[in-house]
């Protein structure tokens, strides 16, 4: 039976299929339908001749933007209002009261997701000890419930301060609500997030709660599609720590699938890099627009607890109060302007600049000969002779234009020579991305030179090599379908719940019986979703962590854990020492119980490469040392155990793959690609 | 030295000093660092000047340039080197650039026995002892403020100066927090300087320094190139006014003139200095300028040492932009910061009037509450002045800071308080085409026997202004109810010994108005009539609203 993955993006909507009985990997891309995206689903399921009838399995992700998700899908949003404390409605406008551009007063926080209007104070408080100081006003809650239903709201957000340690006036306020609207839609902070700090906990219930009814209708209509067109099988959703989970647990945690696109890749990359045993893989994702880059240790992607919705980003990292806080594991991406299409200017100082605009997909590069004038990335590769001039698919690129664009924008102004401008600029695009695999390794404690490399999107083989060796990082590899390797990892997900429980408490005063309740409780829930989705017993995996800190610090690390409160306050220091360089004296803190609960699924089986001799022909092409006479090879025509050495460009449908001189390359049993960088 | 290499250097310094940052944060104790983000971090060439800063705070990176250099002067002059695993502190704001609370330290990077870099960071610690709890108010000379730190060195060879930590905590209300935050920014002088040595090892010492040189006068052309485009030359003038304690005025006046390429700010004219913290040492002068000068040049603009190089700032010495010790000055980086970037925006006005917004609220309106073995410290957030491109921002920090809030629920677990609001403040934005933004209210209850409250704040008497026919904003109001039912009006400046169930209510100012009110589109202003952000009496008033939502009147 056939799996199918689908990735709506902003312009394209990416397919991929797997059909087990030939053992094969199709894929395909059709323009997304931003105000209909499922009509652009069904459109894009149609074109690749996919018989829906014989689809087991379709699992869905999306990087559209929540704004886009929002403001533009035609689907109405309806009302929703926020029932807080009386006289604290506009912590979710004021937010942590930081502004996201220091210097510029034209850039704007988001606007607050529900009107002020809708925001509704009570009274009633619990103290941070969880006792009651005053007690809720039931009265009012009801008149506030009753009246805004009538006015149409659909949808109601309860955050109360301190619910995390003292829900009850949340839970109160909620039946009130139900029961004077019983068709809403009730989020509470206590339910969503129970972890101290009001902003960050109300926000995450408010944007769960806005994306629910937007994402349910989104995808009724989807699955109502599917089934008119012979669809039987079951509808998985991506979310953003990387698995999956079936519908009705998907609307529980909405933000987690609007986010959940650029997650594939990482996920893919576990899955390849177990199958090869490697146990520390660095993700690197390089399409038209960005670059990705993830960490992986022994199979599990590396997260952060929490995102910003819609936010913006800054040199790979996230601008805080550019977006809408949420708290939900996120697979810790850093993604940075360096795509094939990013444009390289010269600014008024007389540096040599990289993005962060983008040529896109129209004009494109200068090469593509529809129109650009700005040299790009790709423009200086092809001028570098690293990339073929006609694309598979028959795209003809110019050479000239190329040149041009570089001589004009970049050349001339710096007075350097065409191919020196074209090197500088596919080294400085190195580096930002080189920036971005740094984040996810050596911020994060990790030493790169530990790790493998593992390449793919258009354009991430074209530069592995060099990144690597800038990093130090001893080996790449380029995985079979590298041009799509993103939306594979849609197939190679499994099912995936993050689930949390409060601990805040010193170790020491710790038993492991007392930590045991805690996991066997969440193990508990996770167990039920599992169920729901018909996942069966023996293939349901717990990893427990828990988040520690020095008494006194505000954030958190999290380690596996090690099965007793001592030896998790041991494993903490050492994480402590490792990342920052020192211990205290203070007492440790277990803040957090995690547990990732995991379905496993079944996974498409990658074959050996079937070619019988591999096809070559010589270019020149120019690498940082000179020129060299380069083998040029066919990807489609390796046999199985084919070895050689660089200078070499292999191509490949989807992707170019540079090895630099003298370095060895080989073909792996899965049609990996392994290139040993020293 | 290669184009590519030194593009390379350039992001790698700007990557070292965002990392920095971030380690400070995580393992910093007090919440003003680890949640509201109050430090800055950066990397500067040997000679002192600033390489690179993450964009933290903007009081701290104009400041953390004069305050490196001093430093290194005064432990030359005391015929002393930073050596190899050596850190050096100061916080004395003569010196440093800042206040007492923001403790600088510096790191030398040494590569082969040459320096190459220093790497360097400032961090405001909420308690440095002094008169009162936060260190920051009630002062008439700089001893009163708090413990002064000459430039000293913290570690010597590696090996931190026990005693010199010993006579630290001593000093200071909160000593484990202290303590806990001390490591955090020696962590990260650390992470900063094993990143630079990276650096120096694949490229070379000589490369690196070179690098440094190229980047500076780099960002120097770029300035310069950009002030030549801006298309103005001239000199213009403004005034505006700081309060003291008993609410009269002093003056602040300022002459910028744009010309070759350069900029100066010349603020001859100013008040003398006065026997209060409103003082601004001169390193507060040249940030709050040098901000201000940029949010209007180009906000995207690359912030070193070569921005420096291109505007010049003077103030003459003995005035309150410039004052001679014993000044107490830790209000100087917090209040009169934000009105120097009012009257160097208010004169730019005059030159370049569609890039210049009307006045944010003025101040970061500090407050202070501390007891036994407990101080706290936060700023609070208000609005943000209209621009000819839309309405300012409500509730906001503006200008100079970029803190955070802090977190009720943080601060309900580790301080005897009980927040009773945290709202915007409807009716006290400045009315425009393009209304101000609205300020905040935020008021809490004191739970503890008894605890000593300082507020310092600005625009109590006199408005944030407005731009083009746009109006000022209400200005600041700070109540203390006490338990018994009194309520008295707090001055701009004060401290009060309070009690269980006092409760201070701290109403901050809104932005300036750009436009005629009248103007408004209808549509907005019956926005903000439903979220009750203005209310009907002053729409009428302000807004020539009738009642009608349509278009606005012709």
């Amino acid at each position: 039976m056939v799996r199918l993955g689908v990735d709506v993006g902003g312009t394209f909507t990416d397919f991929v299929a797997y059909d087990p009985r030939i053992g094969k990997v199709y894929s395909w891309k059709s323009p997304t339908t931003p105000l209909r995206p499922w009509e652009g689903v069904l459109e894009g399921i149609r074109r690749g001749g996919v018989d829906l009838g014989q689809v087991e399995v379709l699992v869905h992700a999306t990087t559209l933007g929540t704004n886009l998700f929002l403001g533009q899908v035609g689907l109405e949003v309806p009302g929703a209002a926020l029932i807080t404390n009386e006289g604290f409605r506009d912590v979710i406008e004021i937010g942590r009261q930081n502004r996201p551009s220091l210097y510029n007063p034209r850039v704007r926080r988001p606007p607050p997701l529900i009107p002020r209007r809708w925001r509704i104070g009570v009274k009633g408080r619990i103290l941070s000890t969880g006792d009651e100081l005053e007690p809720l006003d039931v009265e009012s809650v009801r008149r506030w419930a009753s009246r805004l239903c009538g006015e149409g709201v659909r949808v109601f957000v309860v955050s109360f301060l301190h619910s995390y340690v003292n829900p009850s006036h949340e839970r109160l306020a909620a039946s009130i609500v139900r029961e004077e609207c019983p068709e809403a839609v009730v989020v509470l902070g206590s339910e969503v997030d129970p972890q101290p700090l009001e902003y960050e906990r109300t926000s995450t219930a408010v944007v769960n709660a806005l994306l629910h009814p937007t994402l349910a209708a989104y995808l009724e209509r989807l699955q109502d599609g599917l089934r008119r067109l012979g669809f039987r099988g079951v509808l998985l959703v991506m979310q953003s720590n990387g698995g999956l989970s079936g519908v009705e647990v998907a609307l529980r945690m909405p933000a987690a699938f609007i986010e959940s696109g650029p997650a594939a890749g990482a996920v893919g990359v576990a899955y390849l890099s177990m199958l090869l045993g490697v146990n520390r893989a660095l993700g690197f994702d390089m399409g038209g627009t960005t670059a990705k880059a993830s960490s992986i240790i022994e199979g599990e992607p590396l997260t952060v607890g929490s995102f910003e919705v819609g936010g913006k980003v800054h040199m790979g990292r996230p601008v805080p109060g550019s977006g809408y806080p949420v708290r939900y594991p996120h697979i810790d991406l850093a993604e940075v302007s360096a795509g094939g299409g990013t444009i390289a200017w010269v600014d008024p100082g007389g540096a040599l600049r990289l993005g962060p605009i983008s040529a896109g997909a129209d004009p494109g590069p200068a090469c593509y000969g529809k129109g650009g004038s700005d040299p790009t990335v790709t423009d200086a590769n092809l001028v570098l002779g690293r990339l073929p001039t006609v694309l598979a698919g028959g795209l003809k690129l110019s050479v000239e234009l190329a040149w041009k664009a570089l001589r004009e924008k970049v050349a001339g102004p710096l007075g350097m020579d065409v191919y020196e401008a074209a090197l500088a600029v596919v080294g400085l695009a190195n580096n930002l991305m080189a920036r971005a695999l740094r984040l996810v390794s050596v911020e994060r404690g990790l030493d790169p030179r530990e790790f493998t490399l593992f390449a793919f999107g258009g354009a991430g083989p074209l530069h592995a090599v060099e990144i690597a060796e800038e990093l130090g990082v001893g080996r790449v590899v380029v995985p079979p379908y590298a041009g799509v390797f993103s939306a594979l990892g849609l197939l190679f997900s499994d099912y995936r719940h993050s689930l949390h429980a409060p601990i805040n408490r010193r170790a020491s005063e710790l038993s492991p019986g007392d930590l045991e309740q805690i996991f066997q409780d969440l193990e508990k829930r996770a167990d039920k979703m599992l169920e729901a989705e018909g996942v069966p017993g023996e293939r349901r995996v717990f990893l427990r962590y828990v988040e520690a800190r020095y008494e006194g610090q505000a954030y958190t690390l999290r380690i596996p854990y090690p099965g007793t409160p001592e030896a998790a306050a041991r494993a903490f220091e050492e994480a402590h020492r490792s990342r920052y360089g020192y211990t205290h004296r203070s007492p440790i803190v277990l803040a957090l119980a995690r547990l990732e609960a995991i379905g496993r699924v079944e996974k498409p089986r990658l074959r050996p490469p079937t070619g019988v001799e591999a096809h070559t022909s010589k270019r020149e092409v120019l690498f940082r040392e000179g020129w060299f006479e380069a083998e040029v090879v066919k990807r489609e025509s390796f046999p199985k155990g084919y070895t050689s050495r660089g200078p070499m460009v292999i191509e490949a449908e989807d992707t170019t793959i540079l090895v630099p001189p003298r370095k060895a390359v080989r073909v792996g049993g899965l049609g990996e690609v392994v290139i040993e960088v020293g | 030295m290669d184009r590519l290499t030194l593009e390379v250097i350039r992001g790698a310094a700007a990557y070292i000093s965002e990392e920095m940052g971030v380690v400070l944060r995580n393992t910093a104790f007090s919440p003003n660092i680890k949640d509201r983000h109050d430090h800055s971090c950066a990397v500067l060439a040997p000679w002192g000047e600033l390489v690179a800063q993450a964009e933290h705070i903007p009081v701290h990176i104009g400041s953390m340039a004069v305050g490196v250099e001093n430093a290194l002067k005064e432990l030359r002059r005391a015929g002393e080197d930073l050596g190899p695993g050596d850190v050096l502190v100061t916080n004395d704001p003569y010196i440093a650039g800042t206040h007492l609370n923001d403790v600088l330290m510096i790191k030398p990077v040494y590569h082969q026995d040459s320096l190459v870099a220093l790497v360097a960071s400032k961090a405001h610690y909420v308690d440095v002892g002094g008169a009162v709890p936060g260190s920051i108010g009630g002062a008439r000379e700089l001893i009163q403020e708090g413990l002064v730190i000459p430039p000293v060195k913290l570690v010597e060879e590696g090996r931190l100066n026990r005693w010199l930590l010993d006579v630290l905590r001593a000093n200071v209300r909160t000593p484990e927090i202290f303590e806990g935050d001390l490591r955090a920014q020696l962590s990260s002088l650390e992470v900063g300087a094993r990143r630079v040595r990276e650096l120096a090892e694949k490229y070379g010492g000589e490369v690196l320094v070179e690098a440094w040189r190229w980047i500076l006068d780099y960002t120097e052309r770029y300035t310069r190139n950009t002030i030549r485009d801006l298309g103005v030359e001239g000199s213009w003038e403004a005034e505006d006014y700081v309060e003291l304690q008993d609410g009269s005025l002093r003056r602040i006046k300022v002459k910028v003139t744009i010309s070759g390429g350069g900029v100066e700010a010349d603020y001859t004219g100013t008040d003398p200095q006065v026997e209060e913290p409103i003082n601004a040492v001169l390193g507060v002068t040249v940030a709050a300028s040098t901000f201000a000068l940029k949010t209007v040049i180009d906000p995207e603009m690359p912030v070193n040492h070569g921005f420096f190089r291109a505007v010049k700032v003077y103030a003459p010495p003995g005035t309150l932009l410039n004052p001679r010790p014993p000044a107490p000055v830790a209000a100087g980086n917090t209040e009169t910061s934000q009105r120097i970037v009012d009257v160097v925006h208010k004169a730019l006005h005059q030159a370049l009037p569609d890039r210049v917004p009307a006045a944010s609220c003025g101040s970061m309106t500090n407050l202070m509450l501390g007891g036994e073995g407990w101080a706290f410290y936060e700023t609070i957030a208000c609005g943000q002045g209209a621009g000819p491109w839309g309405d300012g921002m409500d509730g906001v920090h503006t200008n100079m800071t970029n803190t955070l809030n802090t977190p009720i629920e943080r601060l309900e677990q580790e301080y005897p308080v009980l927040f009773t609001k945290y709202e915007l403040r409807p009716d006290s934005e400045g009315p425009g085409k393009w209304r101000g933004g609205l300020g905040v209210v935020r008021a809490l209850k004191i739970l503890s026997e008894k605890a000593v409250l300082t507020v310092v704040g600005e625009r109590c008497s006199t408005r944030p202004w407005g731009l083009h026919g746009g109006r000022p904003a209400p200005p600041a109001l700070y109540l203390l109810k006490r338990e018994d039912g009194r309520v008295e009006r707090l001055p701009c400046k004060a401290t009060r010994v309070v009690g269980r169930g006092d409760e201070v209510i701290v109403k901050t100012p809104g932005g300036g108005g750009y436009g005629d009110p009248c103007e408004r589109s209808r549509d907005l202003v019956l926005k903000d009539l439903m979220d009750e952000k203005i209310s009907r009496e002053r729409a009428e008033r302000e807004y020539c609203w009738s009642g009608s939502p349509r278009g606005p009147p012709t």
